[in-house]
């Protein structure tokens, strides 16, 4: 046994496996083994001497086994296989040229150094991952002669380097069984992360580190580093607007930049130039100051802009803009959101608006919003019968994504703004809103969970997508969309074909199961499933009808088929059966094979009454989804022929001077009242019974801001007798006003930001009317970051009147911040504009970091690798002469500890150790039978067993009649006489019967019996005679 | 001191498997000697040769789902990348080139015809195209590739097949479902079949195989959908029908291909039971194969299959992008 130079224990080495032990101090009780045997000698030496040197050998493996497995034994394999990953560094501050050289390096590297192009066997393993702010595997590792296409596919963040991520992905990438070797093609400018800790836990775990620096050339680099303007200007009041522009040049060729900077004033969608000025940046910094005065109250966005007249003298453009906000208060302003598809259904509602002094800018759904800032200039928003996603073919469908649903919360819960959902069919939960952001921010759920008030319904999904690029991908996401819109209480199945045609859940119990207890089941079944080529489409539909049929309760069945279209048609009864239970089928075409694929998925649809999609971009999909799995959300709208009036629950500054009630409506969306004090409801149907699925208008107050929920129209189907209505333009003003957020020109505070490494620093002054400074204010405030994260924001006073507040800042983008001043005081809102990141700010190569990771050793093995030329593929000798396959790391070594199974393996053998001592095992039948076997294979004849028969018999007979003349001599008053006549009949019968030991052991127990039996007889009346005669001789002697 | 166990067991699981398999196999082998014959009422295939691996590099398999096999037991095999690679009788690469395009779909037939040609049915572009052995393509033999119900037109082919008198027989599917004759030249000659499952019509007639007996040809075609097999003379009289749909023995389901060896017996490949069974040319079945799943042995949808001059048969393992080479 020697010890290991790299493991805390030892390891027996034999080739290339060993064993090691974790904890070898154990093995010390194999010095017990001799004291067991010399205890255990004594104690089995009644058990002869082949099973006693037998038990002890079990007893001995018993105990080594305990003692191995106690030591922690692990078994170890041994390869010299060699895996290298190469990491790409993508980000911005490379040049676009040298980030193409790096794939080429790659290719020129594998080639040249990776052994096995000859004859396409390949031992060692390479891989590519690439990284900006996030890191993707470019090339998996692989074993084949295959090279690095061209083009960079993944897709990254490139304005953001974060080395750490890319080193910690390519650690995980790593096989067991080869040596590791990372090659790091970088500048070093990490702006994310930390690269020297991971590097470090990377080399403790055995991986070494080659870096080809890519070595960065100096330029003259302008940058706009920011533009001051304040936070709160007053309407018609000049400011002065300040921009910094930084001339950041190599040492020894400092020279001035000329350009033009631009300043453009943007506000909603409006977009004005307010300056154009040729300008010269000197090396250093320059201070630009622009006069700017707003007369009309809004959001505005400045923006300045350089461009430099000659651009090779500027190395990055992107750092070139750099923006600010100002706000002046005004009157409030309102948007209203309709659907695209039906515009002009609130046409009268914003004229009466209007008329009631209330600016109203009318959006329809395919031209939203980008951005919170854009939000800022409205203190309502009206989603007006909206639902998430419009559009009636897969090439105009439009929805709210993810985020702009996550905007509009945050927009009402941090920012404060108001937010009104007007209802009509196509909203609520009707509208596929269900399950989003959205619903948490109203006063009402928009799921029913009662089946009397709403029946539910059937959706299944029909999936066979499987040649679209991505294919599993886009159906696990579609997938997702319609679970997540479904109620708790409808039915949802997936069919799919994966060997057979068969469900993904419930195949036991019809396919089609409630979505409520199984939504978090369905969902990760969704992302385990993979699908196969579905050969017909019959099958699927057969068991989807029969599906269909067993949830006679579902009132609404629908089905979704997405298929390229070329599984065997189905059969018409089919789809007849399928028209006759209700159920609609829409279909999805994909990719289809030209136009057979596509006339087949058009019958389907047409026959059952369902609408068919073509879809040129999988993108698309996702909201065809959303929308038709809507379909199934149809019950949720409550519609009566008969009008019916609602009643008026509670006061509400929203119904105040509204006499007698509201007019009749005539229908509304359901929805469930949300069980918090917090919530208004003010008008109520009074049909269907259940009160809280009857709200026809609620309140809350959200965060910072107000929402409200009307569930039935503005006049258009349900509630056409208000447009007519004396208090029509009282509710609905009201209604805005009370959810607006509150403008006040009361007060007197300005508010100023500022960025500086990665921070931002927010000033608030504070003075009252007079202009004297206000102290020991409770301020507080928030953030909403690029990504729409909430940071809190802590202010605090630090001198008279003035506030400061600190949050970190390192993504690009808006950052919009609210300060609370106090009760019963506006809040102020203002924005600050991080223009680009860390990214461009750095154009040297860091070769400090670069030298420090090359300069780490790997855990057994020498220190990394450092090209000095770095990647300079027109000059390639130095950089190619670096062999990343080399030679010069330990083997790696695999692993496994085998302590169970030793344990395992011990138990059977104590169990053979007590078999052993408590078992007699009697092998003497074994000689005969190998004997019998060898006459058999050599065809021998058959030895006879007699003679050795006869001898046994004889000495049984012996000891027979040894046994007899012993009871004899303890019974007979007689001298004992010898029996011959008994010894004659045992050879007699001997001679006579069969041989067999039983029998014969019968004969030679009954015969010397039947010889004695006479004789005694005999020997007595022989006796009795002897008396008589003996009597007979007295009495003569008498006479 | 101490350092944590590690609990990867794969390795091992790894080693067992690859084991098991090799000894699968070689048990297999003693068990057809026990039997000693294979022609057995029930005779059980076994592996001898299991190759190929999962990738788009040379040599490796994307999904494949045609084969054909010519004269030297080379091997044709078209996959999901639209490439046909050829390869010896124990899966070694030998070439390869492309279809000229594959984005509507790629092809799903393969047939090597009496000069050694490579007759590929071109299934998403309507046509049947031609290749020589080398790869090189023989465009003036192309067959179709419109799209239509005429005579010539065609919707998804799926397979074509050469009578011993040079006439080209095309199936397809779609609705379009039948089977289209024509001469060496591609001259349309005639037509059967039609969409649906009475005797003589089709539901994807995936795969067609010639079977000569007693001098006269038979058209054999697996007709997956009807989950059966018909038997059609060169004029398209249809002569019998057999099969029916299930998963036990003498069942088929989603038949997709077939092939004879020279002793009477026909081999159908089974894309839905995930096997390959054994029949006599009137339907009784004498033997089966596979069962579904990722080890040696076992098929996930298989496509097709061929049948080498040692009466091997080589099975193409679609789903678990592998050839498997298996023994009645």
């Amino acid at each position: 046994m020697t010890q290991s130079p790299g493991r805390a224990g030892g390891y027996i080495d034999m080739f290339n496996h060993s064993l090691a032990f974790d904890s070898p101090s154990y093995l010390l009780l194999l010095l017990l083994l001799p004291v067991m045997w010399w205890l255990s000698f004594a104690g089995l030496s009644g058990l002869g001497r082949w099973r006693r040197i037998v038990a002890l050998t079990l007893r001995s493996i018993v105990f080594s086994a305990i003692v191995l497995a106690l030591a922690d034994v692990q078994y170890q394999r041994r390869s010299d296989k060699l895996a290298v990953i190469y990491v790409l560094d993508q980000s911005l501050s490379i040049p676009i040229e040298q980030r193409a050289e790096m794939g080429k390096y790659v290719n020129a590297s594998i080639l040249e150094h990776r052994s096995g192009f000859s004859d396409n066997t390949f031992e060692d393993r390479y891989a590519v991952i690439v990284f900006g702010r996030d890191a993707g595997v470019e090339m998996p590792l692989v074993d084949v002669g295959i090279s690095l296409p061209p083009r960079v596919e993944t897709i990254l963040d490139p304005e953001y380097s974060d080395l750490s991520t890319a080193i910690q992905r390519a650690k995980a990438m790593f096989p067991f069984d080869a040596a590791k070797r990372i090659v790091l093609v970088t500048d070093g400018n990490q702006n994310l992360g930390n690269a020297q800790r991971e590097a470090k836990a990377a080399t403790a775990a055995g991986v070494s580190i080659d870096v080809v620096p890519v070595i960065l050339v100096p330029r003259s680099e302008v940058a706009v580093e920011k533009i001051d303007v304040p936070a709160n200007a007053r309407r018609g009041q000049p400011f002065e607007m300040r921009v910094v522009l930084g001339n950041d040049a190599p040492e020894g060729r400092e020279r001035a930049v000329a350009g033009k900077l631009r300043i453009i004033r943007k506000t909603g969608e409006r977009e004005e130039t307010i300056v154009t000025q040729d300008i010269v940046v000197p090396p250093g910094k320059r201070v630009f100051t622009i006069s700017e005065e707003i007369d009309q109250p809004d959001f505005y966005t400045y923006e300045a802009r350089f461009s430099p007249d000659n651009p090779t003298a500027d190395g990055m453009t992107q750092n070139n803009i750099a923006s600010a906000f100002s706000h002046v208060r005004g009157k409030g302003q309102v948007l209203l959101i309709e659907n695209w598809d039906k515009q002009g259904q609130f046409d009268h509602l914003v004229e009466r608006l209007r008329n009631e002094d209330i600016a109203v800018s009318v959006a329809p759904s395919d031209r939203l919003f980008n951005s919170l800032a854009e939000l800022q200039r409205y203190d309502c928003i009206v989603l007006a019968n909206v639902s998430r996603s419009t559009g009636t073919d897969g090439d105009n469908i439009s929805s709210f994504s993810d985020d702009q649903i996550s905007m509009l919360v945050r927009n009402t819960r941090e920012m404060g703004c108001g937010l009104i959902m007007l209802g009509g069919p196509d909203t609520y939960g009707a509208g596929g809103w269900t399950n989003t952001e959205l619903e948490k921010a109203m006063p009402v759920d928009f799921e029913i969970k009662n089946t009397k008030v709403v029946p539910v319904g059937a959706l299944v999904l029909m999936m066979h997508a499987g040649e679209i690029p991505r294919s599993n991908y886009w159906q696990k996401r579609i997938a997702f969309e319609s679970i997540k819109i479904l109620g708790s209480r409808d039915y949802c199945g997936l069919v799919q074909w994966n060997g057979t045609d068969q469900w993904l859940w419930g195949q036991s119990k019809g396919g089609l199961i409630p979505v409520g207890p199984n939504r978090k089941m369905m969902l990760a079944r969704t992302d385990r499933m993979t699908i196969g080529d579905m050969p017909a489409f019959d099958p699927a539909l057969k068991m989807s009808a029969t599906a269909f049929a067993g949830v006679p309760t579902a009132a609404v069945k629908h089905m979704i088929i997405i298929s390229d279209g070329d599984p065997t048609p189905s059969k018409a009864a089919t789809l007849r059966r399928l028209k006759q239970l209700g159920v609609k089928i829409s279909t999805v075409a994909v990719g289809s094979h030209g136009r057979i694929g596509s006339t087949e998925m058009q019958r389907i649809a047409t026959t059952t009454g369902g609408k068919y999609y073509v879809v040129k971009s999988a993108k698309a999909l996702p909201k065809i989804y959303q929308r038709e799995a809507r379909r199934i959300a149809r019950p949720l709208v409550f519609e009566r022929e008969t009008p019916f009036r609602p009643n008026i629950v509670s006061q509400h500054e929203i119904l105040q001077g509204i006499e007698g009630g509201v007019p009749p409506i005539r229908g509304f969306v359901l929805t469930t009242v949300k069980e918090n004090p917090l919530v208004e409801v003010l008008l109520q149907s009074p049909q269907p019974t259940t009160e809280k699925n009857s709200t026809v208008l609620a309140t809350w107050t959200y965060g910072a801001g107000k929402t409200v929920a009307l569930t039935t129209d503005a006049g258009n189907r349900w509630a056409n007798r208000w447009s007519s209505w004396d208090g029509y333009d009282k509710l609905f003003s009201q209604m805005v006003r009370w959810a607006m957020r509150p403008t006040s020109d009361l007060d007197n505070f300005s508010v100023a930001t500022s960025v500086r490494d990665g921070k931002t620093q927010v000033v608030i002054t504070a003075t009252g009317a007079d202009d004297e400074f206000l102290n020991d204010q409770s301020m507080s405030g928030s953030v909403v970051a690029p990504d729409m994260a909430s940071v809190p924001l802590h202010i605090e006073q630090t001198a008279p009147g003035r506030y400061v507040g600190e949050f970190l800042s390192d993504l690009a983008g808006s950052y919009l911040i609210v300060v609370n001043p106090g009760p019963g005081r506006a809040p102020i809102r203002t924005g600050v504009n991080v223009g680009y990141s860390a990214e461009y700010r750095d154009n040297e190569t860091n070769m400090a970091l670069l030298k420090s990771l090359a300069n780490m050793s790997a855990k057994n093995g020498p220190l990394g690798m450092l090209v000095e030329t770095g990647l300079n593929l027109s000059d390639p000798k130095e950089l190619l002469a670096a062999n990343p396959f080399r030679r010069d790391m330990p083997p790696a070594i695999a692993n496994q500890s085998i302590w169970p199974w030793l344990i395992l393996a011990g138990s059977c053998v104590f169990f053979a150790d007590v078999f052993v001592r408590r078992v007699q095992v009697d092998f003497e039948w074994l000689l005969p039978l190998l004997a019998r076997a060898r006459d058999w294979v050599l065809r021998r004849e058959k030895a006879t067993p007699m003679p050795e028969t006869m001898e046994r018999l004889r000495s049984r007979k012996r000891e027979v009649g040894q046994q007899i003349e012993g009871r004899r001599a303890a019974t007979r008053f007689e001298e004992p006489i010898e029996a011959p006549e008994a010894t004659d009949a045992i050879a007699q019968a001997s001679a006579t019967v069969n041989p067999t030991k039983p029998q014969s052991k019968q004969l030679s127990d009954e015969k010397p019996d039947q010889a004695v039996e006479p004789s005694y007889t005999e020997r007595l009346l022989k006796a009795k005679r002897q008396v008589w005669q003996d009597r007979e001789k007295r009495s003569d002697d008498k006479k | 001191m101490t350092i944590a166990p590690i609990t990867d067991i794969r390795p091992l699981v790894a080693v067992l498997r690859a084991g098991i398999g090799h000894w699968g196999l070689v048990i297999g082998h003693f068990l057809l000697l026990l039997c000693g014959c294979t022609h057995s009422p029930q005779a059980v295939g076994t592996a001898d040769l299991i190759w190929g691996k999962p990738g788009i590099t040379s040599g490796r398999l994307q999904k494949p789902r045609a084969i054909a096999i010519d004269g030297q037991d080379q091997l044709y095999i078209v996959d999901m990348t639209a490439r046909i690679q050829v390869f010896d009788a124990d899966g070694k690469y030998l070439r390869s080139w492309k279809t000229p395009v594959s984005k509507n779909g790629r092809p799903s037939g393969l047939t090597i015809d009496q000069s050694g040609r490579l007759l590929v049915a071109d299934t998403h572009y309507y046509r049947m195209l031609v290749y020589k052995a080398s790869g090189e393509p023989v465009e003036a033999a192309t067959i179709g590739g419109t799209l239509g119900r005429e005579p010539g037109e065609f919707g998804f082919v799926t397979d074509v097949v050469e009578d011993s008198a040079g006439n080209f027989y095309i199936g397809e599917y779609g609705d379009f479902d039948r089977i289209q004759k024509f001469t060496h030249d591609g001259e349309f000659l005639l037509q059967w079949g039609t969409h649906g499952s009475d005797p003589g019509q089709f539901r994807r007639p995936q795969n067609m195989a010639i079977y000569a007996i007693d001098g006269q040809e038979q058209i054999w075609v697996a007709d997956a959908c009807n989950h059966r097999i018909q038997v059609f003379d060169t004029q398209g009289e249809l002569l019998s029908v057999w099969g029916e749909e299930g998963s036990d023995i003498g069942q088929l389901y989603y038949p997709y291909d077939l092939a004879f060896d020279d002793q009477g017996h026909v081999y159908i490949c089974e894309y839905g039971n995930h096997r390959v069974q054994k029949f006599t040319l009137d339907g009784k079945p004498v033997g089966s194969w596979g069962r579904q799943g990722r080890g040696p042995g076992e098929l996930h949808n298989p496509w097709a299959l061929a049948l080498d001059s040692q009466g091997r048969l080589h099975v193409l393992d679609s789903n678990n992008h592998r050839v498997q080479r298996a023994v009645f």
